[in-house]
């Protein structure tokens, strides 16, 4: 059974009854448990909106979530968000923001000691564990955010553009290290991002969406195996591909975004 | 070799920080040249400065030591201000859990604002009569006022991610009341604790002029009216400012790098 389903969702902003934007329009979606499913497209195609159904922030107008086979009603710490920004709380510290779930969470102050440094460790930030968020780079920050949301023992990590705001370099090394983390925690992670390399590296899985009213136009099964290389031709072609799922044209027609893969002539 | 330029440029900021005292000390002697030659005794500096290390010996002042004076003032200051932060929390923590009650409750706080601390007094002598209770309730209404429109605003400014991380960890609102909104109100916080003990400061020196018990700065300097020992009115005045110097430059600098600048969220 599929960790996570959606059935038909539809979700409007401003009430449906007085003409509000319709965000999403009969998604229906299955995500296996461990899977890492990637979900691009434009902005304000309401790939956010879809990740705030899952962890119960907003409830769908029309449709069910499903999280291991119930409804999902209201947040809770077995679907964890990491935020595009880290949202951390300037005021704690890396391991006091790490510490804050569990401490809301009223586990034992052992356990959390345990799960903190581990935690630390996982993300690689030894010595930084009294630093406050402001003295981080944006990478550090967003790896506290990740460490913060596996804190809470999630089995599910919804990831809303968490590397958006990073350099290109900062990107790809973040982007590796989920890789491992997956790897190790063995989490079902939704990655939502705007960008089809980022997609295409990570995902088992690529959902494209189209622009509002948000719809699934279609989920890519990534046929490769890890580690990916960032320029080999299988790679390219599903850039390309994702590229003209978005752009709404057919392969073989010029790619509209003149964003044509250029590793694939190397 | 030593910089060429910094040699000037040091001599300059020192003269910064020299100048407005020069221009001060300038003002105040050329007044009182100009008020003694109309013939009333009007305390130079010199004069001040000798009455205020006599002061700071031991010379008593109305039957107190300065000290004493100092301390009930500064007392009075202490109490009515923790009283007024503690109100503006009740305040802020109503008004930031509801918005009907912040509705009802922060139009009476702004009203208030309005009040000068000093129209209180009839309020004041009317509820607790010539007493040290009347200068501590105006203290409180005054520094009430700027700390709960504040911190209402900084609850108002929390991120809506800040407490989606919260309700996901299973947070109740009491818990995100105590560990979200309120530490995130903080720098708005200051602000409002700023502007409270500078206007409750003012407040308990005019206060103590009018509804004074004896003792105090402010009493100290309308007694001075009658005995016309106008250098000791002079002196509480200095007192004056230099209290209010080391409390914001030593106590609340420091509680500032103690919070927001160590959180990095010093507002611009």
């Amino acid at each position: 059974m599929s960790l996570l389903q959606l059935q038909d969702v539809h979700v409007t902003y401003n009430g449906a009854s007085n003409g509000g934007v319709v965000a999403l329009s009969g998604i229906s979606l299955d995500v296996a448990e461990g899977e890492l499913l990637a979900v691009i497209g434009p902005s304000g195609c309401g790939k956010s909106t879809l990740l705030n159904l899952i962890a119960g922030f907003i409830d769908p107008d029309q449709g069910r979530v499903l999280f291991a086979g119930d409804p999902v009603q209201r947040p809770g710490p077995e679907r964890a968000v990491v935020f595009q920004d880290g949202a951390l709380f300037p005021w704690l510290t890396v391991a006091g923001n790490i510490d804050f779930v569990m401490r809301m969470q009223k586990r034992p102050k052992p356990e959390r000691a345990r799960v903190q440094r581990e935690l630390i460790e996982l993300v690689g930030l030894e010595g930084f564990e009294h630093a406050h968020p402001h003295e981080l780079s944006g990478g550090m920050r967003q790896r506290v955010a990740i460490a913060r949301a596996l804190a809470m023992e999630p089995r599910v990590l919804l990831m809303d553009e968490p590397f958006g705001a990073l350099d290109a370099q900062t990107r790809e090394r973040l982007q590796d290290e989920l890789l491992r983390i997956w790897r190790q925690t063995q989490k079902t992670i939704v990655f939502v991002t705007h960008n089809v390399e980022e997609a295409a590296y990570l995902g088992d899985r690529v959902v494209v969406m189209s622009q509002r009213p948000g719809t699934i136009v279609e989920a890519v099964t990534v046929d490769m195996g890890r580690p990916r290389s960032r320029t080999e031709p299988d790679i390219c072609a599903l850039k390309s591909r994702l590229f003209h799922l978005l752009a709404g044209t057919e392969p073989g027609e010029e790619d509209p975004t003149k964003r044509a893969c250029a590793c694939a002539k190397e | 070799m030593p910089d060429v330029s910094a040699g000037p440029r040091l001599f300059v900021r020192r003269l910064l920080v020299v100048a407005p005292i020069a221009l001060g000390l300038g003002l105040w002697l050329a007044v009182a040249w100009v008020v003694r030659g109309r013939g009333a005794p009007f305390p130079g500096p010199a004069e001040t400065l000798v009455y205020l290390l006599e002061a700071l010996r031991g010379r008593e002042l109305l039957g107190h030591s300065i000290y004493a004076h100092v301390g009930a003032s500064v007392g009075r200051w202490a109490v009515g201000f923790l009283g007024g932060f503690l109100g503006a929390i009740v305040v802020a923590v109503l008004a930031g859990a509801s918005r009907v009650l912040e509705r009802i409750l922060m139009p009476l706080v702004y009203v208030l604002q309005l009040v000068p601390g000093l129209a209180w007094v009839p309020v004041a002598i009317l509820l607790f009569g010539l007493s040290n209770q009347a200068t501590v309730f105006m203290i409180v209404v005054t520094a009430l006022g700027p700390i709960a429109v504040n911190m209402v605003a900084g609850i108002r400014s929390a991120k809506e991610e800040h407490l989606r991380v919260a309700r996901m960890a299973g947070a109740g609102t009491g818990e995100i009341l105590l560990h979200v909104l309120l530490p995130g109100s903080v720098p708005h916080l200051m602000s409002g604790l700023r502007v409270g003990l500078g206007n409750s400061w003012r407040v308990v020196v005019a206060a103590e002029m009018v509804v004074g018990s004896g003792m105090g700065l402010g009493y100290s300097i309308i007694q001075s009216r009658w005995t016309l020992d106008y250098a000791s009115a002079f002196v509480c005045i200095i007192l004056i400012c230099l209290v209010g110097l080391v409390v914001e430059y030593v106590g609340f600098t420091r509680l500032e790098a103690a919070t927001v600048k160590r959180w990095g969220m010093v507002r611009s």
